[in-house]
This record gives C-alpha cells, structure tokens and sequence, in this order.
C-alpha cells in the first residue's frame, strides 16, 4: 500500500488583461506559494475577493495546485 | 513604471511577510486596502517559515522607473 500526503499548496490568480493586438485576450497569472495545505476553499475564495479588487484586471479563474508526496505504508 | 501594491504583515516570529499585487488600483482606497489585509489575516490561509500571519504592518505602492542607457 502506498500514501499520497500533501506537501505544498498553491494559490493561483487569472487575470484579464484586455486583447493583444490580434485580439487574442491577455492572460496574466499571479501565483501565492505560501499557502497553507489545511486552506479551506472557503478560505482561499474569500482572499481572492478582498484583493481582486485591489488590482486592475478582471478577475478569471481561481486555482490551487497541491502537490503530494507518495510514499509506501 | 511598472507599479506593485505592498501589503505587509507580522509573522509570529516578529518578520515581515509581504503579499503583492501588480497593477494596483490608483489612487489606493484606504478602507478597501485595510480591510483586505483583515481578511487576509481572518482567514489564515497563509503560512510563512516563521509562523502564521498575526498582524497588519503596513501597505504600501512601489514604483520601478526604467531608464535605458543607450550604449554609443
């Protein structure tokens, strides 16, 4: 038997930022790593929405990469 | 000029944390800055080497300026 314990979490911000000149839209990514693993979506929802709007771009999609270590029981 | 906003808090240690964002909004709402460090700090979702967030320290907006120099 093997186990999966996390090991890091990731915050991870899309934001838009217009269209470039060929009107492809403007991805931009603002990445927290200093996230607790025992963060609650809840918790990481609700940062998001305080300082979303401290910044100019329209808030896209909101992701958290977790990372796991696998190790045998 | 590239501009980023400092949000800057107290660890348990007694060190500064910093969260950055780019492109801030300007002229910065005060009220807006002060209570997203409070949920910043209510939601304890952050941890640095030095212990959980415990206090708000200060914010502020920081400017880059660039000058090329041409090389003749």
């Amino acid at each position: 038997m093997a186990t999966a314990s996390i090991k890091d979490s990731q915050l991870r911000i899309m934001l838009n930022a217009g269209t470039d000149a060929e009107g492809n839209p403007i991805v931009k990514y603002k990445t927290f790593n200093n996230v607790k693993t025992s963060a609650t979506a809840d918790q990481l929802y609700n940062i998001v929405g305080a300082i979303a709007p401290l910044q100019q771009h329209g808030l896209g999609q909101v992701e958290r990469n977790d990372s796991f270590t696998i190790t045998p029981v | 000029m590239a501009k980023t906003l400092e949000l800057k808090f107290l660890n348990e240690e007694g060190k500064v944390v910093t969260v950055s964002l780019n492109d801030p909004v300007e002229p910065a709402d005060q009220a807006a800055v002060s209570a997203a460090m409070d949920t910043i700090l209510a939601q304890n979702a952050f941890l640095s080497s030095g212990g959980e967030l415990v206090s708000k320290k200060e914010a502020r907006i920081v400017e880059r300026n660039v000058t090329d120099i041409p090389l003749a």
